[in-house]
């Protein structure tokens, strides 16, 4: 009998042992997917359970079925958010529809933007003939440019092909993050899979900081590195706002980072490009997550916790208007860590916006990350996607019927 | 050729261009002036405006610094909440560090633990729990903890939280370096006799400062945990007590048990014994008692007046002797329970006025006074007739024995719950408190000039408890030495 729809079946377990964890989050798993045939897998996972076993006792129990997916600080499913634990997603997809899975290894050795070319050529082996709809992309989070990973894949995948991503996490130690891919576990590495066929999905992605105070140029920049605003050196608006000086700032800079990260004007955008800080150089040049070019027009951005809900909420439109009224079989949440530490004992009302949005029973999957990758413009298929910082990126797929 | 009118004409052309030019500018200098005031202000406001984003954002800073404090404060006493129920609910000492986990660390914003307590056998800190600890590392640490020893027995002693932030600790460094940690806070553990000890927590997180409010979190953990442990020794001491009482009532019991066995079989031979031998001795007395009755009707011969005092005496002897094997008879029946009751329902009144009447020449001999309170709702008993009537000559009998001349007993019945108590009261010299349970043993006789005076077998007692109890009731005695006694018994009520 010919397949005509997508299944999916989640489990979860908070064991901690990485082999009971993955049999017990396995078997939920495979229940919910009631026996279907089961053509990828995606794990994700905290990282005390990111080892080898855990890929070795999942790859054995699903013996051949592509695995893909990232170490996290904390893991998200419907079920709720957990810090310690692993969540599995199986899928069981219809003849029509396409995949390829890849995996980049030794990045820092090929630079990102030739580790996003090999990832791209990689996926589109054998997509010759086929109708390409969506590449979702888990990359290492401590990667330094990014941003030159998305120009790689976009150099061959194209310009507008839309593309989301996340950047793995550790426990907010920033030490290691990991990649899943197959039985595999790797660090320095991106994996990534394509989707075509008769798919269907919606994306939204906001942050829902809001800018303040006057605007200001980037006057000399080099990747992520912004040395000058207003000719100035850069570390002056941060000095000049927060009424601090470099050895201040040092101290307070997780909390500045979040709370009030720059953000680089995009023309027809509804919200600005967000960039947090993540260090501050003896010169006064200050270090971004992602890129900020030369000449961008920045504005210093200030978020809350409701103005953040609020953003969750308008993702989640944004999504549901993607997926044009289609039943959604499965949703991909990516979620900046940023945004886990800024709503603290309110990280589950994100959740339960989604949840309340799409249905309780609908299967959710997903991280909070370092760092999240997706088009400016996702309805429209002309936008280019972007490194972003402190945003949440929900993907609802579904199928065509 | 240009004309002079032509000349004319273009310089008043060429006036009127400079002067409309002239005035062109004017109005545009006045625009640009215009502009530029207003591009001034918009500067000026762009700028105040600035200045209010940099109020903002500093206020907007420090009320997220509160807010923060504040949430890891909630969080923190939410933690200390739950794991102190968890806790305090633990009574064995071996489950109370297993009952902390790592999710109530991370609520109180750590993610490493250890707890060590001193056993005194071993002389040293031995280690009851590890949170977030691989092998290697908690073997550095119980080394280390071994060899810095006073260090930690000194933070016992003064009974003080140590902390990343607090003055003068030396091993601050070494601390960090050894339990791989950015902050710390180390608390005492104290329960109040033996095995104090310490409970250390720790972060790696580089953006955590330790504050007073975690020290003070974590010694109120510290406390609770010494709680729980004084409560589960106490517990275990309680609970072996117990367990050693236990085992003693069982051996007691089991000792008594068998004592009591023996005692049945040494009983019960005596009653066959007793029972054996006044049977035995019934036959011969019965032969003495009828030769002697024949001595004395002189149908063999005139007996002499001596000889007939002496057959007499055989004569009386006899019957007493007679009265004390039936009696011992009765008792060894009763108390084998060969004895059949056939209990009936009694008039009271009937049974009083018999037993009064069959004693009326002893009670008339005392000028005794009698008095009959038999109530309304307790006239009737439920017993077996003639054991009735001997338990009232008995009672009734010793109390006219005990009693002085012109004394007075009293015969008194109610009803208590379903049974009957009757009271049998005198006036005599009553018996000592010491004497008022034996009283009811065989063969016990009151030492008092009375008994010393009067004969008895020692047995009438004894043989009206057993036939009380064969039917079901109880019997007591109240008295006071020159007072009198009150002889109380119940049996069942023929409702």
């Amino acid at each position: 009998m010919v397949q005509d729809t997508i299944n999916v079946g989640i489990g979860l377990s908070t064991n901690k042992d990485p082999v009971v964890a993955a049999k017990e989050a396995l078997q939920q798993a495979r229940i919910r997917l009631h026996q279907e045939h089961i053509n990828l897998a995606i794990v994700f996972s905290t990282v005390d359970l990111a080892c080898a076993i855990l890929l070795k006792t999942i790859g054995l129990s699903l013996s051949g079925v592509p695995i893909i997916g990232c170490s996290a600080a904390a893991i998200i499913s419907h079920q709720g958010i957990f810090k310690h634990g692993l969540v599995i997603m199986l899928l069981s997809l219809p003849d029509e529809v396409y995949f390829n899975t890849a995996c980049v290894k030794e990045i820092k050795t090929k630079t990102s933007l030739t580790a996003g070319r090999v990832l791209a050529d990689k996926l589109l082996y054998g997509f010759h003939q086929v109708k390409r709809n969506i590449s979702i992309i888990f990359s290492d989070g401590l990667m330094e440019e990014g941003s030159n990973l998305i120009q790689g894949l976009q150099e061959r995948l194209g310009i507008s092909f839309p593309l989301v991503g996340a950047s793995a996490s550790d426990n907010l130690t920033f030490r290691k993050t990991y990649l899943y891919f197959n039985q595999e576990i790797f660090n320095d590495a991106a994996c990534g899979i394509l989707f075509g066929g008769k798919l269907n999905f919606g994306l939204g992605i906001k942050h829902g900081w809001k800018p303040l105070g006057k605007p200001r140029y980037v006057t000399r920049s080099s990747g992520n590195i912004v040395h000058e605003i207003d000719n100035a050196p850069a570390i002056k608006v941060y000095e000049e706002y927060l009424a601090c000086n470099l050895s201040e700032l040092r101290k307070k800079l997780k909390r500045v980072s979040i709370l009030y990260p720059i953000g680089i004007y995009l023309s027809g955008e509804e919200e600005y490009l967000l960039r947090n800080l993540l260090s501050v150089e003896d010169d006064g040049s200050l270090i971004f997550q992602g890129n900020v070019p030369c000449e961008s027009l920045i504005r210093l951005m200030i978020g809350t916790k409701e103005s953040c809900l609020a953003a969750t909420q308008a993702a989640l439109d944004d999504a549901k208007r993607g997926l044009m009224a289609r039943q959604t079989k499965f949703v991909f949440v990516f979620d900046s860590i940023s945004r886990y530490i800024l709503l603290g004992r309110n990280a589950y009302k994100e959740l339960e916006i989604i949840k309340a949005g799409l249905g309780k029973d609908t299967p959710i999957i997903g991280i909070y990350t370092y760092g999240e990758q997706a088009p400016l413009k996702s309805i429209n298929y002309q936008g280019r996607a972007y490194f972003h910082n402190q945003t949440v990126n929900i993907l609802g797929v579904g199928g065509f019927n | 050729m240009l004309s002079v009118g032509h000349l004319i004409l273009l310089g008043l052309a060429f006036s009127i261009t400079v002067i409309s030019l002239a005035g062109v500018l004017f109005l545009k200098m006045g625009k640009i002036k215009q502009l530029q005031n207003a591009v001034d202000k918009l500067k000026k406001s762009l700028d105040e405006m600035d200045e209010q984003a940099k109020l903002i954002v500093r206020t907007d800073m420090e009320l997220n610094k509160t807010q923060e404090e504040l949430d890891k404060k909630i969080a923190g006493l939410y933690g200390l909440q739950i794991l102190s129920r968890a806790i305090s609910t633990t009574l064995e000492e071996n489950q109370i560090f297993k009952t902390i986990k790592a999710g109530h660390l991370e609520d109180l914003g750590f993610e490493k633990a250890c707890g060590l307590l001193w056993n005194d056998k071993e002389k040293k800190f031995v280690l009851q729990l590890n949170i977030g600890y691989p092998e290697e590392e908690i073997n550095a640490i119980t080394s280390f903890v071994d060899k810095h020893k006073e260090a930690f027995q000194n933070l016992i002693k003064d009974e003080k939280t140590l902390s990343s932030i607090s003055p003068d600790i030396s091993l601050k460094e070494r601390i960090n370096q050894i339990f791989a940690v950015h902050a710390f806070v180390v608390s005492p553990i104290l329960p109040k006799e033996r095995g104090k000890g310490f409970l250390f927590v720790g972060t790696e997180n580089t953006d955590v400062t330790i504050t007073e409010g975690d020290e003070e979190l974590i010694t109120i953990l510290g406390h609770q945990i010494g709680q729980a442990l004084e409560n589960a020794r106490l517990f275990e001491n309680t609970w072996q007590a117990h367990q050693e009482l236990e085992k003693k009532v069982e051996e007691r019991t089991h000792q008594l048990t068998l004592a009591l066995e023996e005692l049945k079989k040494v009983s019960n031979r005596k009653t066959d014994f007793v029972s054996a031998v006044s049977h035995e001795l019934r036959t011969p007395l019965t032969s003495i008692k009828g030769y002697a009755s024949i001595l004395l009707t002189g149908k063999l011969g005139k007996v002499p007046e001596d000889v007939r005092e002496r057959l007499e005496k055989i004569n009386r002897h006899s019957d007493e002797l007679t009265h004390l094997v039936n009696d011992l008879l009765d008792i060894s029946r009763i108390e084998s329970g060969r004895m059949t009751m056939k209990p009936e329902a009694q008039d009271l009144r009937n049974i009083v006025a018999g037993v009064l009447d069959l004693l009326s020449a002893q009670l008339k001999e005392k000028y005794i006074n009698t008095q009959v309170n038999v109530a309304g709702d307790a006239l009737t008993v439920l017993a077996d007739a003639s054991q009735i009537n001997r338990v009232f000559i008995n009672l009734i009998g010793n109390a006219i024995k005990f009693t002085p001349e012109k004394g007075k007993i009293t015969i008194s019945s109610h009803k208590a719950g379903d049974r009957v108590e009757v009271d049998i009261a005198d006036n005599g010299c009553g018996i000592p408190a010491e004497a008022q349970e034996a009283i009811f043993e065989e063969f016990y006789r009151v030492d008092n000039p009375i008994n010393q005076q009067v004969k008895g077998t020692g047995l009438g007692l004894t043989l009206v408890k057993r036939i009380i109890e064969a039917q079901g009731g109880k019997i007591w005695v109240k008295s006071k030495v020159g007072e009198g006694s009150t002889f109380s018994f119940t049996l069942p009520h023929p409702a």
